[in-house]
């Protein structure tokens, strides 16, 4: 059952939001998307607010490094200075000297602080990121859970991955990087203007007259910067999928000996990711020295401008210090503006990506609590109704289908690949809903059931059935309250999985790989009759594998079946002879029809599609066994 | 250490240009150091009065100043990374290069995502190391102790003082490195772990929601996004003691300087001119050093990855060119296998056992049985993909003793998967040619590989792009482009690994009608499932578990019990059912 309809090549609908970066033009600023994103941030408002207030504490000290300096220059320097101007044989008064030492000693301890405040900076900014997105990721992560199958089938599974893995982690920038430092650093170029006036309005008049010369530098630069970035990244991308492309067919490169043809384009390739890359160059090479010219020449102007009033003593040098180590704290956000705005842009574009699937209502629901079903039915008396249904609309894989599963019997579904079977269990297990006609548990509608309920009734043994990376427990057991560790031994003993384990080094505990790799098919397939048995099910749905084991294995598994079947109303998609002999119904499924129904006798002497069927699958795979 | 010395090598190939980016950067420097002396002097100048063309010529000199700078640091980086992307280009070359002629034993045990990331990741990491990161270092050494020299000049007490944090910074990021690397490590393995998960929720998904386990999987997500947290934040820790060293180091360049310089200037060793010198060279020099920092935290990485590149670039070739091939002149299409056996590397069983077969020019044979029998395997051996034990040959000579070229020019191969390129329809048949084709040569190619009238439907006829930005092919039509691709070389030899099995009943046996005529008579192998794609072949072997247990034509194989007439009834019926 791994895809719904393998051989019919229904064109899978692949939507475009996987496309490289390079053709998603971005937003820069969205306002909607903000507020949504301050929004779901919202609960750890304490964290943002710390933020906050480290950065504002870490700016005031900042700001008093610098003060300090002055304050020491142009108060006992200064005046050592002009007293021994005055009287050059005498020497430095201790007093200034002391005072000297207690700015000295004020700058230490601001400088410890300093310290103290600059370590909070980075790690708790990383924190207040890393805490919002790591809740917003298991959000979107549980969101996705809850969509129906339809919408899985329609995406390639690396696209949704993205969505929980780099999507998010861009967000994290958003958070850091975007709202939080770029919202601070709006507010302290606001205030480094101000005490810049309040320090000398004639040098600030001057800087705050060439600053958007900077932005403007730093805004061009930024803009061709990204266009260029772009290119390369979309060059790299091509030639990595070139790359990657020959490595998956080096076999046929080989033999047809075209080394030299892929290694010619490969090369063209490079040229056009070297070209991109070359501009990209060019444009960092050029926008340094440019910003580092504006820069001087600001700070050229703040000389000429402080120059006469330095000359005339007006202005005091320490000032002068404390104005220019101010300045240099202006133009840093100030250059980095254009940073933190490309940051912007690429983390715009995750979030609406993440927020289309947040926006994505699940189809298939349980009704209301207070009108769903969450009771066991009773008999557990199944009735498809000229049920119909399409994957895509205008090509039908089921057509008016009616069948029973009577209270604890066991149904065998036979047919060719396409012919419509695993549909039917999709639909029993209300994976997809019928496009017409209805399902029916003691006559009540699938529909009415609460989801969850209505699928803790059934044990689900698939054909390649899947295993979690984890321990061979954590598989059979999966967390379900129904499952406890008597029933568990039941489950183990009576699907014979128990000698499995006992194989395991270290038993129930043993680890099992990503999708069960390290285990056998015979293996896999006795721990998922295990785990179905385990939640002591009222229905059973199983889809038996087709690949052949072992007899041994084999001997098990039947046994492991027959356990299973046992007492249970059972949909069976029957590829064992054993299992259609056994059968108390078959349901022979033709082109999505329900063409033949009876037992294992009553069809063969009918000499219809089954019969066919039958020496096709079964008499030659029992033959082959024995 | 050596990898990377060896690597350097490649951009010693630059030798010129590398010069003249490293000459950039001390005048650079110079400039910077400048720059500073000269407002520092201006201070001191106009303390003592001033005049408007002292002033304007000073504005002057120092734009002037700047702009000279700007242009050294402009040709520096232009010049030095340029370099850089060079030889990275050719670096990817090679690696691609060497890659393509690995044979295919190599490309079997070696996992493609790992190939990949010595071409990027790897490649990246050297780059920035031995491209900009030498720079910055190179930068780094000019630039502190030229700035140190001259503030020793000026006054030596301070700057010995200076150098206490400065030292005390490179100390503090040399022995965070190993934390930060630590950390950023678990950080990784964290995300990839996330990334595992969510994989194996959402390609499980079926029994996930079968036995509604959505919040069980929600929860276990959650624990990885809360371990992946927890190293986030260890991380950001780790980052916030750097932040707070390095920073800190330079508001502690200012003690010395406040203190010790205030008392050079009460005693007028020192004027305020030069105090500004001290305050501005400071934060100049206070970059570099943190790049020393980066450079060397990145250094166990680089060489971790020069080591990745060079053991890729020094992976020998396992099947060799003979030392003296032997010329076949025109190839005949005679093949015959002589007691060959073959076992994979790692196998305990062979994969095939004494395997004895001839096959006249021009002639058919059909290669079936059940699946893992050998078939693929035994086609490999043909294109020399892996060498066996026993004797492979052609037109009765060994294939060991051939050119690789001479053998696969004569072999036009259609794989299982039939792979294709995302490239146009054109260009992936042209693939097999040895030479340009033309407009009518491609549409008979489409003709004989019953592609015309899909060719004719396509939006943009030959040139329809296909994969990825392109048409999806469905899998007869990928197997009859593969088809036409093998027969693009017009070869002696066609070789079919089950590239019929997506391609109708119909279709099947006007395309094999098509593929046997040649010139003058083509040898067609073909290894099939389905035994209707054989039925006409001149000999037909049967293979099991590596040997021949059955060999005959079609007629013959089926007047005789056995895997053949059985197999043939079944997929009869089955084609009846299909029919229905």
């Amino acid at each position: 059952m791994s895809k719904p309809d393998p051989k019919a090549e229904r064109p899978r609908v692949w939507e475009d939001d996987d496309a490289p970066e390079e053709f998603v033009a971005g937003k820069v600023w969205d306002v909607r998307l903000a507020l949504r994103l301050a929004r779901e941030a919202r609960g750890h408002w304490k964290l943002f607010a710390g933020t906050f207030g480290v950065l504002a504490v870490l700016f005031a000290l900042e700001l008093a490094g610098p003060w300090i300096l002055r304050e020491a220059i142009d108060g006992p320097v200064m005046a050592a200075v002009a007293e021994r101007a005055a009287n050059p044989n005498a020497p430095a008064s201790p007093e200034r000297l002391r005072e000297l030492w207690l700015w000295a000693a004020a700058y230490l301890g601001c400088a410890t602080l300093t310290a103290g405040f600059r370590y909070l900076e980075v790690a708790h900014l990383g924190r207040t990121g890393q805490t919002v997105i790591a809740d917003l990721r298991t959000k979107v992560f549980r969101h996705i859970q809850r969509l129906e199958l339809a919408w899985f089938d329609q995406r390639p599974t690396g696209s949704l991955v993205t969505r929980v893995t780099s999507d998010i982690e861009n967000l994290n920038e958003m958070f850091t990087s975007g709202l939080v430092t770029l919202g601070f650093d709006c507010l302290r170029i606001a205030v480094l203007l101000v005490v810049l006036f309040v320090l000398n309005a004639k040098l600030a008049l001057v800087v705050t007259l060439l600053m958007p010369l900077l932005v403007g530098v730093s805004i061009v630069f930024r803009g061709g910067a990204r266009n260029a970035h772009r290119e390369v990244r979309g060059r790299l991308s091509r030639l990595n999928g070139y790359l990657q492309e020959v490595l998956s067919g080096v076999r046929v490169v080989q033999v047809f000996r075209r080394e030299r043809r892929v290694s010619e384009r490969f090369a063209s390739l490079l040229d056009r990711y070297l070209d991109a890359n070359v501009r990209t160059i060019l444009l960092f090479a050029l926008f340094f020295p440019a910003l580092d010219l504006v820069v001087n020449g600001i700070q050229a102007a703040t000389v000429w401008a402080g120059g006469v009033d330095i000359a005339s003593g007006a202005l005091q040098v320490g000032l002068f210090f404390q104005f220019w180590l101010y300045v240099n704290k202006l133009l840093d956000p100030v250059r980095e503006l254009g940073e933190r705005y490309n940051i912007l842009q690429s983390a715009f574009a995750s979030s609406e990506r993440i927020f289309q699937v947040l926006d994505t209502e699940p189809a298939i629901v349980s009704p209301p609590p207070e009108r769903a079903r969450r009771a066991a039915p009773r008999a557990g008396h199944v009735r498809f109704e000229n049920v119909s249904f399409e994957y895509l609309s205008g090509t039908p894989v089921l057509r008016d289908v009616s069948f029973e599963i009577p209270s604890g019997a066991t149904i065998a579904v036979v047919g060719a690949t396409g012919a419509g079977k695993s549909t039917l269990v999709n639909l029993l297990l209300r994976f997809y809903e019928p496009t017409r006609g209805r399902i029916t548990i003691d006559g009540v509608d699938l529909r009415e059931f609460d989801l969850a309920a209505l699928r803790s009734q059934f044990g689900l043994v698939l054909q390649e059935d899947f295993l979690f990376a984890g321990t061979v427990r954590e598989n059979l057991v999966m967390e379900r309250a129904e499952v406890s560790a008597a029933s568990l031994q039941l489950a183990l003993d009576a699907s014979r999985a128990s000698e499995v384990i006992a194989r395991l080094e270290g038993g129930l505990d043993a680890p099992v790989a990503e999708r069960g790799a390290t285990l056998s098919t015979g293996e896999r397939q006795l721990l998922a009759i295990a785990r179905a048995l385990a939640g002591e099910p009222h229905f059973v749905v199983l889809d038996e594998a087709t690949a052949s084991v072992d007899s041994e294995t084999e001997q098990a598994i039947e046994e492991a079946k027959e356990n299973l079947l046992q007492g249970r109303s059972a949909l069976v998609i029957a590829h064992r002879l054993s299992t259609v002999r056994r059968a108390d119904g078959i349901l022979v499924m033709h082109r999505g029809e329900l063409r033949e129904s009876g037992t294992h006798e009553e069809l063969l002497r009918r000499g219809g599609i089954y019969a066919r069927l039958f020496t096709l699958q079964f008499e030659h795979a029992d033959s082959a066994a024995s | 250490m050596r990898e990377l010395a060896a690597l350097f090598r490649r951009f010693l190939r630059h030798k010129w240009t590398l010069l003249a980016g490293f000459a950039c950067i001390p005048l650079a420097s110079l400039g910077d150091v400048w720059i500073t002396r000269l407002i520092g002097q201006a201070l001191d100048r106009l303390r003592t009065g001033s005049d408007s063309d002292f002033l304007l010529g000073l504005v002057g000199l120092l734009l002037g100043v700047s702009a000279l700078r700007g242009t050294f640091r402009f040709l520096q980086r232009w010049w030095l990374v340029c370099v850089s992307r060079w030889v990275e280009v050719r670096l990817k070359q090679d690696l691609f290069d060497k890659l393509v002629s690995l044979p295919t034993s190599f490309h079997v045990r070696t996992r493609s995502g790992d190939l990949v990331s010595r071409l990027t990741s790897d490649v990246e990491n050297v780059r920035m190391f031995l491209g900009p990161g030498l720079m910055y270092v190179a930068g780094a050494l000019v630039m502190v102790p030229s700035s140190l020299g001259y503030l020793m000049l000026l006054d030596w007490t301070v700057a010995l003082w200076m150098v206490v944090p400065l030292v005390c910074m490179g100390a503090g990021m040399w022995w965070m490195s190993a934390r930060l690397e630590r950390h950023s490590l678990a950080v990784q393995e964290t995300l990839a772990e996330i990334g595992h998960r969510a994989q194996e929720s959402f390609a499980g998904t079926r029994v996930v929601k079968g036995y509604s386990r959505e919040e069980q999987q929600a929860r276990r997500f959650d624990q990885s996004s809360r371990r992946n947290l927890h190293h986030q934040i260890e991380l950001a820790r780790a980052r916030g003691i750097t932040h707070a060293i390095t920073y800190t180091s330079k508001d502690l360049t200012l003690l010395p300087i406040l203190l010790v310089g205030g008392a050079a200037m009460i005693d007028r060793s020192l004027p305020a001119g030069e105090l500004f010198v001290f305050i501005d060279l400071t934060a100049k020099v206070f970059w570099p050093i943190i790049a020393l920092g980066w450079m060397v935290g990145v250094y166990p990485r680089s060489v971790v990855s020069a080591r990745r590149i060079q053991e890729l670039l020094a992976t020998p070739r396992e099947i060799d060119e003979p030392a003296q091939p032997i010329e076949l002149g025109e190839v005949q299409g005679r093949i015959e296998l002589r007691d060959v056996t073959f076992t994979y590397p790692g196998a305990r069983t062979p994969t095939l056992s004494n395997i004895d077969l001839a096959v006249a020019p021009a002639s058919v044979l059909g290669i079936v049985g059940p699946t893992g029998a050998g078939k693929t395997t035994l086609l490999n051996l043909l294109a020399r993909i892996f060498d066996a034990r026993g004797e492979v040959l052609l037109d009765g000579v060994d294939v060991r003793r051939l050119r690789l070229s001479t053998l696969r020019g004569a072999l036009g191969y259609v794989p299982q998967d039939s792979f294709l390129f995302s490239d146009t329809w054109r260009n992936n048949v042209a693939f097999g040619a040895e030479r340009e084709l033309d407009d009518a040569e491609i549409d008979e190619l489409a003709r004989r590989a019953c592609m015309a009238g899909e060719l004719e439907r396509f939006p943009k006829g030959r040139d329809q792009r296909i994969g990825e930005r392109g048409v999806t092919l469905s899998g007869g039509q990928r197997q009859r482009t593969a088809i036409a691709r093998a027969l693009a070389r017009d070869p002696r030899i066609l070789v079919l690994d089950d590239a019929l099995s997506a391609v109708d009943t119909e279709t099947e046996s006007q395309l094999v009608r098509n593929l046997k005529s040649a010139s003058h008579g083509r040898t067609v192998i073909l290894a099939a499932h389905r035994l209707s794609t054989v039925r006409h072949a001149d000999q037909i072997i049967v293979l099991d578990e590596g040997r021949i247990v059955q060999r005959g034509t079609h007629a013959q194989l089926l007047a005789r019990e056995g895997w053949y007439a059985q197999t043939w009834k079944r997929q009869q019926v089955q084609a009846e059912l299909a029919g229905l």
